[in-house]
C-alpha cells in the first residue's frame, strides 16, 4: 500500500497495563477485556494521515513482565516512537515508569520520541495515580503526556497520533535523517524511488519537501 | 482481578460442582440425538453445556449450522472413551465463545455442547414471520448457569454414569421418537431448522397496483432460479457432510482401537514398548485423549523424584506465602521493604493477573471458573519449589494444558520435570544468549527445508525469535487450536525438544504459499497470530515433510555445534523498521 513513511513504534510498560488493549483498540477500534498474555512481541499496522501525508505505523507489543527484559531490549532498535504505558490503577506500575525510561533510552536511537501513557481512565474509583503525577512525571523526563483508556477508546487515537505528529515534525525540522533506517523510520515505496535518486546523506528537510 | 465477561456469560460464575457427559451419539446423521447424563462422580469432566440458540450470522447455509457454544472439553480417566482430535475448538474473537460446527459435535461422545439445530432435512421451509428472539432470551441449556438443569436429575452418587435422564436433542420438524421432555425443556430442544431460505415469493400489496403478467412471471423465474441454486447449493453442501462424517466415523474408530492398544498392550509394558516402532507409529497418531495424561506423565519422567507429599509440602508453602502477603502487603505498600518482597510480590500478583488471562476464550481458568484454583496451586507451589526461577509468563498455558489431561500432584510432577528440560530452562530462565543458539539452529533447518521462505524472511528482516518465543515458550498451546496443540505435545513428548522446532517449521511450511507473498508486518502479524482453523492433518502432514537433516547432521549435532562455537556471535537484533 502507498504510504509517505513508515514509522516503527514500540509499546512498553508493566505487564497487564493495557499495553495490547490499547493496539487492538487502535488498529480494530474494539476492546477485549480480557485479552491474551502476550509472550515475546505481537505486531499491529494502521494507516493514519498526517499534514495530507499518508503514515503507516508498524507497531511491536511487547511482553511487560520484567524477566522478558532481555528480549524486549533488543525490539527498541529502530524505532521512532515508543508508547510507555502504565496503569493509573496500580501505583508500582508508575513507579517503574523510570526503569523503563533508562532501558528505552539506553537501547533506542535518541530521538526517539517516547509518549507516557497513563490507561485505563475509566476506572476513576480505583485511581492510584493521579493525573498531575503523570503529567510531572512527563515534563521531568521531556515526554508527551495523556490519559487513556483501551476500554472506551478515550484518547487511544489520539495518544498515537500525536507521538507520530512529533515524529514527523521532526522530520520536517530535520532532526531525523530519514536515510538511516535504525532511526525507525523509511520513506515510502513510491518516494524511495524518487528519492533513490538523489540519495545520499541529505537530511530530513529534502525528504519532507519530497512529497507529491 | 478485573474480568467482565460478556453479560450472557456471567451466569455461569457460580458454577455448581456438576459433571456432564455425552455418550456417543447414535450413528445416524439424519437422527443426530444425543444422551446426556449428568451425574456426580469421580470423573474430571467439565462441560460448559451451554445453548443461547442459532446465530444467524453463523450459519453458513442451512444444512451446515454452526452452533454458538461454549465448551469446556476436557477428558480425564472419564467413561466415554475419548475426544475425538478431529475436534476443533475454535475460539472466535471477540465473544469468546466458541464456535463448533455441527460434525464436530455428533461425533464428539464426550463433550461438547450440543445445541445444534438442523436443517438437512427440511430444506426449504419458510421461515416463520415472527423474528426470531434474540439468542440470548431463549433460555438455554446452561450448566453452570440460571437454568436449573438438575431439577429432573435424580443424583446417583453409586454410579456415576448412569443416565439419568435422556435428552433426546432431535432437531427438524418430527419429533423425536423418544420424547418425554417436560414441556419447557422441550420448547428448549425445539430448535428452528435453519434454511437458506428465508425467500417468499409474493405479491405487491393490495393498495399497489398489481405487477404485470410479464413481471409477474419474471418474478416468478428468478424466485424458482434462486431457490433451485440455493437447493443445489444445500444438496452439495449435505454431500460434502456426508463424506466428512464418514471420515469422521472411520476417524472416531481408529482412535477408540488406538485406545484399546494403548490401554491393553503399551501402557502395562512402557519401558519395553515405548520405543517400538509400532508404539512410536501409534503415538504420531494422536493420543487417545483418555490415556493422553499417562502417556505425558510416563515420557516426560521424574527425574526430580518429586513425589506428591513434596507438592504438598510446596502448596502449603506457597498458600502461607499468599496468606502472609496479603495480611501485610497493605501495611508495607508504603515502605521500601526491599527488593525480596517486590519481587515476591510481583510473582503472586503476576500469577493472579495471568491466570485470568490464560485461555480467556475457555472461561474455566478465570476466577470462578472450575481449574482456577487448581492453576494457582500449581503455579504457586512451582515458585516455591523452584524460586531460583520463579513465575514466567508463558508457565500458565503449560500448566494449564497439564491440568487439562492430569489430576493435581500429577499435573505438578510433570509441570515441573517438563520445565527442567534444557531448551524449557534455557527460555524461561530467559537465557538469552541460549535462545538465540536455539533460533539459529533453528534457522539451519529452516534455510535446508525451505529454502525460499527462508530467502524471503532474510530480506525482510523477520528474524525467527518474533514467532519462535510465542510458540516455544507456551509449547504452541497459545498459537496453535488446543486439540491441535495437543497432538504437538504427544509428539514432543515423543521426540523433545527436536519436536519443537519441527513443528515450527511445519507451520512454515504450511503457510510457505501465503507467507511469499507477504511483507514484514504482515508475516509477523499472521505468524504471531495463526489461523484458528488450522487441520491437524495439513500441519502433521507439514511436519513429517520436515527433514531434521542438515548436511547429515541431526538436531542435536547442530545445536551442539554451536554451542561450542561460542565465539561466533550470531546477529540477532531488530534492525530499523521493516515493511
Amino acid at each position: 500500500m502507498a504510504y509517505a513513511y513508515l514509522f516503527k513504534y514500540i509499546i512498553i510498560g508493566d505487564t497487564g497495563v493495557g499495553k495490547s488493549c490499547l493496539l487492538l483498540q487502535f488498529t480494530d477500534k474494539r476492546f477485549q477485556p480480557v485479552h491474551d498474555l502476550t509472550i515475546g512481541v505481537e505486531f499491529g499496522a494502521r494507516m493514519i494521515t498526517i499534514d495530507g501525508k499518508q503514515i503507516k505505523l508498524q507497531i511491536w507489543d511487547t511482553a511487560g513482565q520484567e524477566s522478558f527484559r532481555s528480549i524486549t531490549r533488543s525490539y527498541y532498535r529502530g524505532a521512532a516512537g515508543a508508547l510507555l504505558v502504565y496503569d493509573i490503577t496500580r501505583r508500582d506500575t508508575f513507579n517503574h515508569l523510570t526503569t523503563w525510561l533508562e532501558d528505552a533510552r539506553q537501547h533506542s536511537n535518541s530521538n526517539m520520541v517516547i509518549m507516557l501513557i497513563g490507561n485505563k481512565s475509566d476506572l476513576e474509583s480505583r485511581r492510584e495515580v493521579k493525573k498531575e503525577e503523570g503529567e510531572a512525571f512527563a515534563r521531568e523526563h521531556g515526554l508527551i503526556f495523556m490519559e487513556t483508556s483501551a476500554k472506551t477508546a478515550s484518547n487511544v487515537e489520539e495518544a498515537f497520533i500525536n507521538t507520530a505528529k512529533e515524529i514527523y515534525e521532526k522530520i520536517q525540522e530535520g532532526v531525523f535523517d530519514i536515510n538511516n533506517e535504525a532511526n525507525g523510520i523509511k520513506i515510502g515505496p513510491q518516494h524511495a524511488t524518487t528519492n533513490s535518486t538523489l540519495s545520499g546523506s541529505q537530511g530530513g528537510q529534502q525528504a519532507g519537501g519530497g512529497c507529491c | 482481578m478485573c474480568y467482565s465477561a460478556p453479560q450472557e456469560e456471567q451466569t455461569w460464575l457460580s458454577w455448581p460442582p456438576l459433571y456432564h457427559t455425552l455418550t456417543p451419539p447414535s450413528r445416524q446423521p439424519e437422527t443426530l440425538s444425543y444422551h446426556c447424563s449428568f451425574a456426580d462422580g469421580p470423573t474430571r469432566l467439565f462441560t460448559h453445556l451451554r445453548y443461547t440458540g442459532q446465530d444467524k450470522s453463523l450459519g453458513t447455509s442451512g444444512d451446515c449450522v454452526f452452533v454458538r457454544a461454549c465448551v469446556y472439553m476436557l477428558s480425564f480417566h472419564c467413561s466415554t472413551p475419548f475426544f475425538p482430535s478431529s475436534t476443533s475448538l475454535r475460539f472466535v474473537p471477540p465473544s469468546s465463545t466458541m464456535y463448533i460446527s455441527l460434525p464436530d459435535i455428533c461425533l464428539s461422545p464426550l463433550i461438547l455442547n450440543i445445541c445444534h439445530s438442523l436443517s438437512s432435512r427440511n430444506l426449504f421451509s419458510r421461515k416463520p414471520k415472527e423474528p426470531k428472539p434474540p439468542s440470548q432470551n431463549i433460555p438455554g441449556w446452561r450448566l453452570f448457569g440460571k437454568v436449573p438443569l438438575r431439577e429432573n436429575t435424580t443424583k446417583d452418587p453409586k454410579d456415576s454414569f448412569t443416565i439419568q435422564q435422556e435428552y433426546p436433542v432431535k432437531v427438524g420438524p418430527a419429533p423425536g421418537p423418544q420424547v418425554q421432555l417436560s414441556a419447557a425443556r422441550r420448547k428448549n430442544l425445539e430448535f428452528e431448522p435453519l434454511s437458506t431460505t428465508a425467500l417468499i415469493l409474493e405479491d405487491r400489496p393490495s393498495n399497489l397496483p398489481a405487477k404485470s403478467v410479464e413481471e409477474a412471471m419474471r418474478h416468478k423465474q428468478e424466485y424458482d432460479e434462486m431457490v433451485a441454486g440455493a437447493k443445489r447449493r444445500e444438496l452439495k453442501e449435505a454431500q460434502k457432510k456426508k463424506r466428512q462424517m464418514k471420515e469422521r466415523f472411520k476417524q472416531e474408530d481408529s482412535i477408540a482401537n488406538a485406545m484399546v492398544i494403548w490401554n491393553n498392550d503399551v501402557l502395562p509394558n512402557w519401558d519395553c514398548m515405548r520405543n517400538t516402532r509400532r508404539v512410536r507409529e501409534l503415538w504420531w497418531q494422536g493420543l487417545p485423549p483418555s490415556v493422553r495424561g499417562r502417556v505425558w506423565s510416563l515420557a516426560i519422567g521424574n527425574e526430580l523424584n518429586i513425589t506428591p507429599e513434596l507438592f504438598e509440602i510446596f502448596l502449603s508453602r506457597a498458600k502461607e506465602r499468599w496468606k502472609s502477603f496479603s495480611e501485610t502487603s497493605s501495611e508495607n505498600e508504603t515502605e521500601d521493604s526491599g527488593s525480596l518482597q517486590a519481587d515476591r510480590e510481583s510473582s503472586l500478583d503476576l500469577i493472579k493477573l495471568d491466570i485470568s488471562r490464560t485461555f480467556p476464550s475457555l472461561f474455566i481458568f478465570q476466577k470462578g471458573g472450575p481449574y482456577h484454583d487448581l492453576l494457582h496451586s500449581v503455579l504457586g507451589a512451582y515458585t516455591c519449589y523452584r524460586p531460583d526461577v520463579g513465575y514466567v509468563q508463558g508457565m500458565s498455558f503449560i500448566a494449564a494444558v497439564l491440568i487439562l489431561n492430569l489430576e493435581e500432584a500429577d499435573a505438578f510432577i510433570a509441570f515441573a520435570n517438563l520445565l527442567n528440560k534444557p531448551c524449557q530452562m534455557a527460555f524461561f530462565r530467559v537465557d538469552h544468549d541460549l535462545m538465540l543458539k536455539y533460533f539459529a539452529a533453528f534457522e539451519v533447518f529452516f534455510e535446508e527445508n525451505l529454502p525460499r521462505l527462508f530467502n524471503h524472511f532474510q530480506i525482510n528482516n523477520l528474524t525467527p525469535d518474533l514467532y519462535l518465543i510465542d510458540w516455544i515458550f507456551t509449547l504452541y498451546s497459545k498459537s496453535l487450536p488446543l486439540d491441535v496443540a495437543c497432538r504437538v505435545w504427544d509428539v514432543f513428548c515423543r521426540d523433545g525438544e527436536e519436536c519443537l522446532f519441527r513443528t515450527g517449521l511445519g507451520i512454515l511450511r504450511l503457510y510457505q504459499e501465503v507467507l511469499l507473498q507477504m511483507d514484514f508486518i504482515h508475516m509477523a502479524q499472521f505468524l504471531t497470530r495463526l489461523p484458528d482453523d488450522m487441520a491437524a492433518d495439513n500441519l502433521f502432514s507439514c511436519i513429517t515433510a520436515t527433514q531434521m537433516l542438515s548436511s547429515n547432521r541431526k538436531w542435536g549435532q547442530v545445536f551442539s555445534a554451536l554451542m561450542k562455537d561460542g565465539s561466533k556471535e550470531i546477529a540477532n537484533h531488530s534492525p530499523a523498521p521493516r515493511s
